[in-house]
């Protein structure tokens, strides 16, 4: 059993941030969400809808801080180092994932025991983070195409008038809402399958030890523990 | 004087508009001067009639050509229902009526020939109540032994302007929705397909609301405004009756804010008026004005007697597909049901069918990940990545170097030095 | 042998042909063609049967309400409902609030001008026609004078409006024979007919959210809850609405009627009846509605209607094949072919019972009344035979003219049961009875709804699995009506009534056009198709949103 060390340099303050903030805000919206389509209690349609407005902002203004922050904040490339570089560069194609897309894959489907080499967002996990900002782009897009004093607006109009009408609009913005529901399943499942440690440290910023991992040379170069007992 | 009493709430109608009454006696020229005229009249209607089965072309009534396509004459009906101004007003005042299938007085061949005049002597609004339909060579619809679209495209040709009165004149209606079997459409679609250039003036709704129809012809007829003048949208709906949904001036929309919802039909709730967003009600999403001109002389409306709006004024012009009965079935549901195939089915059924199959299958999989004992911190990492194994002159990882190397990346990673470090090495 | 053709017949609901073949001044063969073929069974199937009860009553625009009604029917059959006492009087004055309204419109402003011309009017003398008024005791709401004036108006611009094409001058100008004094008051009645239709709509719209196509009459009952204030509204439009049709209709048919007596002496159908009959009581009997069912035979003999004697045959009509199919299982593909009236010539198909063509139409509702000794049919009927001199004669009734006079009886008839619900819905709601709607415990059934529509009988029949709708069936009665000849080679109702009336103008055949009108046809409506509940005919590439 191992896994690298969870340092707070992978994951810095600022992020941490942004994530609370995704959470609540996608939580929020959801169950707002359901209650739109369908107010299943009585007394709380206009607070659902102001919410559900308002959380919509939230998480469109957070996403575009999250994208700026990239190119400002530092953060590590791979788990179980502190060293840093520039947070874009850890969305881009990073050496240590060369190759390891199928390694991923196979090691998921239990066609393969060792767990993969990576860097700290391994290759299914990568391509699966960079859709949710385009995602919360076009959830936005489509909320403000149903909302109202939006609707109107020609560059809105237009897209409800090429997908067919409100209605299917409404559609998509729900259907939607179901990627990000399947994608938090995810998510979660597997930050948390293999321990609670990079839960602890995204919310929390917990440390937590393990395997120490150079990003220069690509590969395992020792274990800190942290006092948390020997990994391996 | 009931002659003066219509000129009268004509006139009112144009007032609201800052039209003044001095202006109105103008725009009606000759009328006021008509006014009281005696039995002297029995025989200029004689002597109009021997050379025309219209009477005269010009005067003071703005020629009109009503011709029902694949329709239910609902819309027809609708604007017999209207009392101000009322049908009779309307065509003995304001427009002269020269066909029209439910009213005229007289029937066949004359019929015929009295819309073949109107055409000829130009100046005139075609309105148009019902759907096209292409099937067959235009035969599902046959009259005066002709079919249906060569009725449009002959009364259409020389109009000042085309009113697609009614949602099927606009886009088909219900017959454009699955499984469309007389190929329908709308009157615009159609005549650009024709390649006939004339203004469309759109006026969906089933049935199109009389006063709709009013007030596009007076802005037409009494306005005398140009069809380009009109203040349509971009589907050529007349913005200020189409620009906003139901819901927006909807009475019952404080219920709605309020959280107040009928769930069931004949309840209690709906006896205190609640919303009836929940049965489904298409208001938030189909633009009209309903809530503010009702129906039948304003006496009611749909929602006000107690029925979610079916989204009836759902009518986008260049797309029969996109008719109301296709969006809004199943009236009762939130969403429409989507067609794939043979297979109709729920937006919700589709995502929380998807959504569960990939719960289901991350269980199973966290079973087999603790089958494998991967849950408590994973498995053991590769010594070396597969790739590298098989091309160590391409290797991506380095997986040899020296024991100070090691600890001195060791520091650089992890902010000290490494206490495991043992003389010998690791 | 000459042809006279009247295309399109006007002032009816829909596109109809009528071709006729003149001998010696008569008609000696007809032919009737209904002109539009739309297809709603085919957009109801797969769906639910609460969506079909709101679109089918898109086939007609002055039917709606029993249109809805049928449906409902059909589908609380399939899912064995029996609705509310309130949803059952609320649905009873929403139909009857419909039938007042077409019958009104039909009678003054669609049929009206056969016999009445407004431009004859302009040589009238208002005060003569105030005592022609009195005289038939008749209403005088209408200022005359002052009607004559804008007639006058109207004539002096010297457009025709909705007058173009003039039948007023019809066989040399003796087609209309009314005094001047007559035609003005009967002009004056058609303006306040206008109003008083419209009056009965706002009825339909106060319980049904708008009228045409009332939104609350559904499967299960009723989604209008009456609030006190509509109670008050309703009570006062109806009671108006009797005092009109009680002071006005039947003396105005008594005015008109001496001058087109001719028109009792042609016109009759095959003198075989249906009705299914229309207004429920508390029992839902059909033999025991306000107007009840009836089957009636050449001799007038009554018998209960039997769902498995209707049948439907194609061989005359555009559609494939002849086959003849048994209710409720018709199958049928559009086709056109040429018209030819020798072969196929109409969208309309010829349905049958027990083999034989039947009229059904308001006199068929009337004569199954009368059979069934209805007493205010019963006793109106005897009156208005006695007041046209030929007491006890029923065919007498059957008839252009009759078949046009003894729909007023009906009018009358309704308005007063009108008042008589309205009454029964406010004691109901008084004594505490709040149940409108009930919501269906099973989604799979199959089930058809016998009822009337204001011009004859209404079948619609539904096969429902899941909640959806696998098979639709519509017979309308100017289906039965303006059937083409069927598989006996009998005529269909109207062609048959056709021969024999009497045409002294080939370009204008008033008398032709006023037959036609008697059966207040109907024609969108009669146009239907049916698929089989199993299997797909229609072939369409769809998307997921829908028809492109």
């Amino acid at each position: 059993m191992a896994h690298l060390a969870h340092y707070r340099e992978a994951h810095p303050m600022p992020f941490v941030i942004t994530h609370w903030i995704n959470l609540v805000a996608m939580v929020l919206l959801i169950f707002t969400g359901f209650y739109i389509h369908y107010p299943f209690f009585w007394g709380f349609e206009s607070m659902a809808r102001g919410l559900h407005v308002f959380f919509g902002f939230v998480l469109f203004i957070n996403c575009i801080c999250r994208l700026i922050m990239a190119f400002i904040v530092k953060s590590s490339p791979t788990g179980g180092t502190r060293k840093q570089v520039t947070d874009y560069k850890t969305w881009l194609p990073q050496k240590d994932n060369l190759h390891q897309g199928p390694q991923w894959i196979k090691y998921y489907l239990f066609f393969k025991k060792d767990h993969p080499l990576s860097a700290k967002l391994g290759v299914p996990q990568k391509i699966s983070y960079l859709f949710i900002p385009v995602l919360i782009i076009l959830m936005f897009y489509t909320g403000l195409a149903l909302w109202v004093p939006t609707s109107e607006i020609p560059f809105f109009a237009a897209g409800t008038s090429l997908v067919g009408g409100i209605m299917s609009m409404r559609i998509i913005h729900y259907f939607m809402m179901f990627v990000f529901i399947c994608f938090m399943f995810i998510h979660i499942y597997l930050a948390n399958v293999e321990g609670i440690a990079p839960t602890l440290l995204m919310f929390f910023h917990k440390e937590h030890g393990g395997l120490v991992y150079d990003p220069d040379i690509h590969n395992i170069i020792g274990e800190d523990d942290m006092g948390h007992g020997k990994q391996h | 004087m009931e002659g003066e009493a219509a000129m009268s709430a004509f006139a009112n109608m144009l007032e609201a508009r800052g039209v003044t009454r001095r202006d109105f006696m103008k725009l009606c020229g000759t009328v006021a001067a008509a006014a009281g005229l005696s039995q002297l009249t029995v025989p200029q209607v004689a002597q109009a009639l021997e050379t025309s089965v219209i009477g005269a072309t010009k005067g003071n009534l703005y020629p009109v050509i009503w011709v029902e396509g694949a329709s239910c004459t609902g819309c027809t009906e609708s604007f017999a229902q209207a009392q101000t101004p009322n049908a009779a007003e309307v065509v003995l005042d304001m427009i002269s009526l020269n066909y029209s299938e439910t009213l005229s007085a007289a029937a066949g061949y004359s019929m015929e020939e009295a819309k073949e005049q109107t055409i000829e002597a130009g100046d005139y609004i075609l309105i148009y109540e019902g759907a096209i339909q292409e099937k067959w060579g235009g035969n599902a619809l046959r009259v005066a032994g002709k079919p249906g679209t060569e009725h449009l495209i002959e009364a259409a040709k020389n109009a000042n302007a085309v009113v697609a009165l009614g949602s099927c004149a606009v886009n088909g209606g219900w017959m454009g929705a699955k499984p469309n079997v007389t190929d329908a459409m709308g009157v615009q679609q159609y005549l650009k397909k024709a390649g006939i250039n004339v203004p469309v003036v759109n006026v969906p709704g089933c049935p199109a609301n009389p006063e709709w129809l009013t007030s596009v012809l007076v802005d037409v007829v009494l306005m005398k405004l140009k069809p380009a003048d009109l203040d349509l949208n971009s589907e050529g709906k007349p913005a200020g009756i189409f620009n906003q949904t139901i819901h927006d001036n909807c009475e019952r929309r404080g219920h709605f804010e309020n959280g107040e919802f009928v769930y069931e039909f004949g309840s209690e709730e709906e006896k205190k008026g609640y919303c009836l967003y929940p049965l489904g009600c298409r208001g938030p999403q189909t633009k009209s004005n309903c809530g503010v001109v009702m129906w039948n002389d304003r006496r009611s409306w749909c929602v006000q007697a107690g029925a979610p709006c079916i989204g009836c004024c759902e009518a986008n012009p260049n797309d029969p597909g996109q008719n109301w009965v296709e969006v809004n079935t199943p009236f009762l549901k939130r969403h429409r049901s989507l067609h794939i195939g043979d297979w109709d089915v729920q937006p919700t059924t589709i995502a929380v069918g998807v959504t569960g199959l990939l719960a289901a299958a991350l269980v199973v999989h966290g079973f087999g990940m603790k089958a494998t004992g991967r849950m408590d911190g994973g498995a053991d990492f590769e010594k070396k990545r597969a790739w590298d194994a098989k091309h160590p002159e391409k290797s991506v990882g380095t997986y040899e170097v020296s024991e100070a190397e090691r600890q001195k990346m060791y520091k650089e990673d992890t902010g000290h030095d490494d206490p495991n470090a043992t003389k010998e090495g690791r | 042998m000459t042809r006279s053709v009247i295309d399109p017949v006007t002032r009816i609901e829909g596109h109809l042909r009528v071709e006729m073949e003149v001998e010696n001044g008569k008609v000696s063969d007809a032919w009737v063609s209904g002109g539009c073929f739309r297809g709603i069974e085919l957009v109801v199937e797969n769906r639910t049967p609460e969506d079909a009860a709101q679109i089918v009553q898109r086939i007609c625009g002055v039917c709606p309400v029993s249109h809805a009604h049928a449906s409902s029917i059909a589908a609380e059959k399939a899912y064995g409902i029996t609705i509310s006492n309130n949803a059952r009087i609320i649905r009873n004055i929403l139909e009857g609030a419909q039938f007042l309204h077409s019958h009104i419109l039909w009678f003054y402003n669609l049929a009206g001008l056969d016999y009445v011309n407004p431009l004859n009017a302009l040589k009238a003398d208002p005060a003569d026609a105030m005592d022609l008024a009195r005289a038939a005791g008749t209403s005088m709401n209408s200022d005359f004078v002052a009607l004559k004036e804008h007639l006058s108006q109207f004539a002096e611009n010297g457009q025709l409006s909705i007058f173009s094409g003039n039948w007023f001058d019809a066989e040399d100008g003796t087609g209309f024979k009314l005094p001047p004094e007559l035609d003005l008051i009967c002009t004056a009645h058609y303006l306040e007919a206008l109003g008083m239709q419209a009056k009965a709509s706002q009825i339909s719209a106060l319980l049904g959210g708008k009228m045409p196509h009332v939104m609350t009459l559904r499967p299960g009952g009723t989604a209008f809850v009456p609030t006190d204030q509509k109670l008050d509204d309703l009570k006062l439009l109806v009671d108006e609405l009797y005092n009109w049709v009680e002071a006005t209709m039947i003396p105005d048919v008594l005015a008109i009627a001496p001058y087109y007596a001719d028109a009792f002496g042609y016109g009759k159908g095959p003198g075989r009846y249906i009705a299914w009959g229309v207004f429920e009581r508390e029992d839902f009997k059909m033999s025991n509605r306000y107007l009840p069912s009836g089957v009636l035979d050449e001799n007038l003999n009554l018998s209960e209607p039997d769902e498995k004697a209707i049948a439907e045959w194609v061989g005359r009509s555009w559609y494939k094949g002849s086959e003849t199919y048994q209710a409720p299982n018709f199958t049928t593909e559009p086709e056109y072919t040429d018209y030819n009236v020798n072969d196929r010539y109409t969208w309309v198909k010829c349905p049958t019972y027990n083999g034989n063509s039947m009229e059904a139409t308001s006199l068929s509702r009337v004569l199954a009344a009368y059979k069934r000794n209805v007493p205010f049919i019963k006793e109106h009927v005897d009156a208005f035979l006695k007041a046209l001199g030929h007491e006890g004669d029923l065919s007498v009734a059957q008839s252009t003219l009759g078949r046009t006079a003894i729909r007023q009886i009906e009018t009358l008839y309704i308005a007063t049961c009108m008042k008589e619900w309205v009454d029964e819905l406010i004691e109901a709601v008084k004594s505490g009875d709040s149940e409108y709607f009930r919501a269906p415990e099973t989604n799979t059934g199959d089930g058809s709804g016998f009822w009337e529509a204001p011009r004859g009988a209404l079948y619609h029949s539904e096969s429902v699995k899941d909640g959806k709708i696998q098979g639709y069936q519509i017979i309308i009665p100017s289906t039965w009506n303006l059937a083409p000849k069927n598989e006996k080679g009998q005529h269909g109702p109207l062609e048959e009534a056709l021969i024999g009336v009497p045409v002294g103008d080939i370009e204008k055949p008033i008398n032709a056009l006023r037959t036609v009108h008697s059966f207040d046809p109907c024609t969108a409506c009669s146009v239907h198709i049916s698929e089989p509940a199993t299997g797909k005919r229609f072939e369409t590439v769809t998307s997921p949103w829908g028809v492109k």
